[in-house]
């Protein structure tokens, strides 16, 4: 599953491990779903939207669905 | 096995993993020894017999606690990969052995190495588990 959630780390200028400290995963794991080889549970998908202050379907992308994350839908179409 | 930073959930299933192999060397060896000394047999026998066998059950027990208590899904996950990958590689070997011994007279499998080998499966999944998410 595609997210944008190496995009939302790099603009709060966290690393891999500031966001796993604050997630109380592992860096692994931020790793795993930043790369999209890990799809995070839904309660570990709320804590990373309440994290960033986001909606679930604003960092991931379903992918079922073809289409890109909301936010990126949103900046387009304002475009 | 979990790599650095190890939550408190991994440390202890490491730490029990590590004590587990230790203790049943030791009740093994105690075992030998009591048998020898003492010429057990019967009902006596039996829980003295079984006494190696303990710290395997503790590990197992230990397993499933790791599984509960980790907070991390992700570390799970991979976890129940090996887990997995060592059940797998058990029955498939034990299958095949079965056979072997039954139509080709290989040498008798002694259940004794069904746990050795489940964990042998499992370090053997590990690296190819882990390699999939770097």
């Amino acid at each position: 599953m595609k997210n944008r959630l190496k995009v939302l780390r790099a603009e709060r200028d966290w690393s891999q491990a500031d966001l796993a400290e604050r997630l109380e995963v592992s860096r692994q794991s931020v790793n795993a779903i930043e790369t999209g080889k890990f799809d995070p549970s839904l309660p570990l998908a709320f804590k990373l939207a309440r994290l960033f202050e986001l909606r679930i379907e604003e960092i991931f992308e379903d992918s079922g669905s073809g289409s890109e994350p909301a936010s990126q839908q949103a900046s387009e179409s304002a475009n | 096995m979990f790599g650095s930073g190890k939550s408190p959930a991994q440390r202890r299933f490491v730490r029990a993993s590590l004590m587990s192999a230790g203790l049943v060397v030791v009740l093994a060896l105690v075992a030998a020894a009591a048998f020898r000394l003492w010429h057990l047999k019967g009902l006596p026998a039996y829980p003295v017999a079984v006494l190696p066998a303990l710290p395997i059950l503790w590990v197992l027990i230990e397993t499933g606690r790791f599984l509960a208590d980790e907070k991390d899904e992700f570390q799970r996950n991979l976890l129940v990969q090996c887990l997995l990958g060592g059940i797998g590689g058990t029955l498939a070997t034990t299958t095949i052995w079965g056979y072997l011994q039954d139509f080709a007279h290989a040498p008798r499998l002694d259940p004794i190495w069904v746990y050795p080998i489940f964990w042998l499966f499992v370090g053997i999944a590990w690296p190819v588990v882990y390699r999939r998410y770097r």
